[in-house]
């Protein structure tokens, strides 16, 4: 029986084009084994940097009426503790795992990359867009092409036998020139998007943000029409696989991100509104969507609404 | 009701110690017993709780001052506005002839398990241990209770000794047909421990506590290693089957980094 679901994203084989996002689940290898257990087709870890970091405290993470709003503060335990988990999930589970890294400097990234290369991960992801640490590290790197171009660069120049991708953010004058500048320095895939804002929730009673942090990335059912649009921008601009991420929660989602041009399609703050079922529900309803068309092959939809 | 923010007034403070108090609130949230809610207290912090007890009116979570968190806790007034959502999690499911058995602050959920299964006229016991006589809150209420065994490990309230061992001799005056528990971990695994000396196994549902950032099952900061299994979901009371699998009993929990701390270094999160 052929897989109408399989897709190949970089070389990398997955059995689901659903890739479990960055920062939902991702802390342990039990955790991303269970979800690569109940139907991904790929499973990313949280984002990690050289040294364990706590990030804000708490209200961290607040669901509101169209999803989440959250300032985790790139909370870690490390890339070297990150690399034992890693290596644990490999030994549990045939699942590609994606590895993601970010820098608090552009020097960073490729430290980091070259130690998380250590586990073998079958993708790094290279998160140059979290919105929650902008106090500190300043502005998301994603905002200029030059420095993602240099990230990209370095990262590439450190680590050439496993495939980065960098991670984008909405917040950019023209997704199309970062995108540009994540291909012509050697990335061979690209994450889009990272949650989107920050957005703030003021309590009216006590009158202050409730997120400890104020602000936080928007994320969920209200980020989903950014985030078709800002995919459809990176495939109208450079050839390299996407993996579409924001707000999927329904086959039919999956099926508009594909068509603005992913490959491969993200899901996180999904688990949450549809819980972890999520993942056998969209691959089912997604290949009786595609049977029913006659549809043999997700690549035959791939970029299919550019006319 | 519900996971989304909501600052709410404590409508009345009660004091058992300097330490240890209870809050009420107007009746905002229907929770199981065993079922948590996050508190936030604004400009400081937020963490889960149990619901301690529901009456007509009012909600009740119980405060014991441990650590950053809680100690501040401890000034909270009537009239002050407190964040509550939820009731997050699996509860104990109220059950004739349960043994209820706790530890220090653990007890707080019980009682409300307590109030439940009495309105549910289900018979029980409840087996109380504490460290020492102070740590013991509603103490009034519990002295009426004829269900209630209560042991401290200095003495200073009721038989020395601790609340897992009392449980062969309550055995053998009438068998146990099922434990729930809340606690410390290790008096957890030592009631786990008890159940299994008996064949078939006595039933267990235990109230596990781990470091949480969303209790809405995403951060994973919570997920037990050997299964994933979410304590803010799928817990925080899990049964016997359950734990079969999970390969982190009795070891540090991971912190708000995501780490897991060598004994050594293992603090309290709240």
């Amino acid at each position: 029986m052929i897989n109408r679901l399989h897709v190949d994203l970089a070389g990398i084989e997955l059995a689901s084009p659903l890739v479990l996002a960055s920062g939902v689940m991702g802390l342990s290898a039990s955790s991303l084994e269970r979800v690569a257990e109940l139907g991904a087709g790929a499973v990313t870890a949280k984002s990690c940097g050289l040294e364990e970091r706590k990030g804000h405290p708490c209200p961290a993470i607040l669901p509101f009426g169209f999803g989440l709003l959250n300032a985790v503060g790139l909370a870690n335990p490390g890339v070297d503790e990150m690399v034992a988990e890693l290596r644990a999930f490999r030994l549990l589970s045939d699942v590609p795992v994606i590895a993601s890294i970010f820098g608090k400097t552009v020097e960073e990234f490729p430290e980091v990359a070259a130690r998380i290369a250590e586990a073998r991960p079958a993708m790094i992801e290279v998160n140059v867009s979290c919105p929650n640490v902008a106090g500190e590290f300043g502005q998301p790197f994603s905002s200029d092409p030059a420095l993602v171009g240099e990230i990209t660069r370095l990262v590439r120049a450190r680590v050439s036998d496993i495939p980065i991708s960098i991670k984008l953010s909405l917040q950019c004058l023209s997704l199309a020139q970062i995108a540009k500048a994540c291909a012509d320095n050697g990335a061979d895939a690209i994450t889009a998007i990272n949650s989107v804002g920050p957005g703030m929730i003021i309590d009216p009673n006590v009158r202050r943000p409730v997120l400890a942090n104020r602000m936080g990335g928007l994320s969920g059912p209200a980020i989903l029409p950014l985030a078709v649009r800002a995919v459809w921008e990176i495939a109208a601009a450079v050839s390299l696989p996407i993996i579409g991420t924001g707000g999927v929660e329904t086959a039919e989602d999956v099926v508009q991100m594909v068509l603005a041009g992913a490959t491969a399609v993200g899901v996180g703050t999904a688990v949450y509104t549809r819980g972890l079922e999520v993942f056998s529900t969209i691959n089912s309803d997604l290949h009786v969507f595609m049977q029913e068309r006659g549809i043999t092959s997700l690549s035959d939809l791939k970029g299919a609404a550019h006319v | 009701m519900s996971e989304y923010m909501q600052t709410y007034q404590v409508k009345r403070v009660l004091t058992h110690n300097e330490g240890l108090k209870s809050f009420r609130f107007d009746r905002v949230i229907e929770a199981a017993p065993g079922q948590f809610v996050l508190v936030w207290l604004p400009g400081a912090d937020e963490k889960p709780f149990a619901l301690s007890g529901v009456f007509d009116h009012e909600i009740e979570i119980t405060v014991k001052a441990v650590g950053p968190f809680t100690k501040q806790f401890m000034n909270v007034k009537a009239g002050d506005w407190v964040g509550l959502r939820g009731p997050f999690g699996n509860g104990f499911q109220p059950i004739e002839g349960m043994v209820l058995v706790g530890g220090g602050i653990g007890n707080a959920p019980l009682r409300y398990l307590a109030q439940c299964l009495r309105e549910e006229k289900l018979l029980f016991r409840w087996v109380i241990g504490v460290k020492t006589a102070e740590d013991l809150a509603f103490r009034d209420e519990l002295a009426s209770m004829p269900e209630v065994t209560i042991v401290s490990e200095d003495s200073s309230i009721g038989k020395k000794g601790r609340a897992v061992d009392v449980l062969a001799a309550m055995n053998d005056h009438e068998p146990i047909i099922v434990l729930a528990a809340s606690g410390p971990e290790p008096m957890l695994l030592a009631v786990h421990g008890f159940a299994n000396t008996f064949s078939p196994d006595i039933p267990v549902q235990l109230s596990f506590e781990r470091y949480m950032k969303c209790a809405v099952g995403i951060c994973g900061q919570c997920c037990l290693d050997g299964t994933g299994l979410r304590v803010c979901v799928e817990g925080p009371v899990l049964s016997g089957h359950q734990l079969q699998g999970v390969t982190e009993w009795g070891r540090p929990h991971r912190g708000p980094s995501g780490r897991r701390p060598t004994q050594k270094q293992a603090v309290h999160h709240d």
